[in-house]
């Protein structure tokens, strides 16, 4: 296969693939109920309850907003706070049902980098305990520092508004 | 000795510990004045010093694994973090944000204002929401000085001279700084990592987010497995996500219908150009390998099966509903 064809074909797969990705968001993600909790109409609270679902439950997430998941379950669908449910922990390379698919199904960013795990381990404490002083690091850090008005320019272009939300744990 | 001179000894000790001009006119004798115990003396270190030792930890955690070298991507960070830290009480430290190019899935906050996040961390993150919580997470430790506290208690707890240390600001100051970056290593206990998950979520709320990124990011720790290697240290030094999603719910749920729903905007990739992170110890294995720029747009990869790593990117899995 001459170079142009290559690139053609693959051309070809990826346009079948971004097709395949943007359909509606096919199979879901299996999840279970971590407490009990009401199902909802509508990402509200206010909203009518159309099921109360009991801790175990299980349910596919159907769609998102906010901190909400839309959840279907054998008797009903609604909307539920994500906080309440556990998604199942991927094991690896382990072939486990929905593990493959789930790549498939919820596709990657733009761009990508997707690093196998083997052998690969990350910044350890001994790495962190032996660790000496780059003066030069420091330096690039400081010119990387955002000014208070760069901060609120860039808020502003991405049309953040602030909001008066107290501590959690603030006494009421 | 007089204890002018002493004193002098000691300021110039501290200037020069913390390249601070300004440090010479600390009042040294209010915070080690006669007749104060070690844990007053220790607990009296003021925001330069605070500022000094984050300083030196934050070099030496850079000495560990240095910035990602794409500018645009670092000074956006800093704009993000800067945004989300004006909304504490403490918006006038000298704070600093930064991507380190490691593969470990983990996030620092040096005490004074400093935070780094590791590209393996961010490029698990779908949106500048999830990004906010995970910053409000660490300048919740920097606002609460959970790390310099843990820092102050243990230089006195071990030090051998703890009259001098008491007596001598330099001595304490050095010592801390002594214990580098690996207060990183140690981890804090989980109220204190409960406490900043909570003002992570009220701190992207504030900055106009959505207060359900970190929340969205702790899914994805949790779905990876304390068996995936990036995550050994976060998984070590902090709680299981799935307990911290659990202590959130229960500060969330009477408080839920009242957070504003905010913004999820799209967040900054890693320039296309930079290269994989490298591992500290890179072991190739079979089925090792990183993919490139032209498999930028393929889809990820489906597991080979019998390995014992990741065959995806099993933080990505959860993109489908934590992404944009």
């Amino acid at each position: 296969m001459t170079a142009n064809a290559r690139f053609l074909v693959s051309l070809l797969a990826r346009a079948a693939l971004a097709a395949a990705l943007s359909a509606a968001p096919a199979a879901a993600q299996q999840v279970t109920l971590e407490r009990d909790s009401p199902l909802y109409a509508e990402p509200r609270l206010d909203a009518a309850q159309t099921a109360q679902l009991k801790q175990g439950a299980a349910g596919e997430v159907v769609g998102k907003q906010g901190g909400w998941l839309n959840l279907k379950t054998p008797g009903a669908t609604g909307w539920l706070f994500s906080f309440n449910v556990r998604f199942p922990v991927q094991k690896a390379g382990s072939g486990e049902p929905g593990s493959a698919a789930l790549g498939q199904v919820f596709g990657p960013r733009r761009t990508v980098n997707v690093t196998s795990q083997i052998g690969i381990r990350g910044l350890e404490e001994e790495d962190l305990r032996r660790a000496s002083l780059d003066a030069g690091q420091l330096k690039l850090l400081d010119d990387y520092v955002a000014t208070k008005p760069a901060a609120e320019e860039h808020a502003r272009a991405a049309g953040l508004a602030p909001a008066k939300v107290e501590y959690l744990d603030a006494k009421p | 000795m007089t204890s002018s001179v002493r004193f002098w000894i000691a300021a110039l000790g501290f200037a020069a510990v913390s390249g601070l001009a300004a440090a010479a006119s600390i009042d040294l004798g209010r915070v080690f004045g006669a007749g104060k115990d070690l844990a007053t003396a220790a607990s009296g270190l003021d925001e330069n010093d605070e500022i000094a030792v984050g300083r030196e930890v934050a070099g030496r955690t850079l000495g560990a694994a240095p910035l990602v070298a794409d500018a645009a991507l670092q000074s956006y960070v800093n704009r993000v973090g800067r945004w989300v830290a004006s909304q504490t009480e403490r918006p006038d430290l000298p704070w600093h944000f930064g991507v380190i190019d490691s593969p470990a899935i983990n996030a620092f906050a040096a005490p004074g204002g400093t935070v780094l996040v590791t590209r393996g961390l961010y490029e698990i993150l779908d949106s500048e929401a999830q990004l906010a919580g995970v910053l409000g997470h660490e300048i919740g430790h920097i606002v609460r000085r959970h790390h310099i506290t843990v820092m102050q208690k243990s230089a006195v707890i071990s030090a051998g001279a703890q009259l001098a240390q008491a007596r001598d600001r330099s001595l304490l100051v050095g010592n801390l700084i002594g214990t580098g970056a690996e207060i990183f290593a140690r981890g804090l206990d989980k109220s204190a990592e409960f406490e900043a998950d909570q003002i992570g979520i009220v701190l992207a709320a504030r900055a106009g987010y959505s207060p359900y990124g970190l929340i969205e990011v702790l899914h994805k720790l949790a779905a990876r497995g304390s068996e995936d290697g990036p995550l050994a240290l976060l998984f070590k030094t902090h709680p299981h996500p799935n307990e911290r999603l659990s202590e959130l719910a229960g500060a969330l749920a009477p408080r839920a219908a009242a957070l504003p729903s905010g913004k999820e905007p799209g967040i900054r990739q890693v320039s296309a150009d930079m290269p994989p992170p490298a591992a500290t110890t890179p072991v190739p294995a079979e089925g090792t390998r990183a993919l490139q720029k032209e498999e930028a747009s393929a889809p990820p990869a489906v597991p080979s099966g019998g390995g014992s790593g990741f065959g995806l990117d099993a933080g990505g899995v959860l993109r489908g509903i934590f992404g944009r």
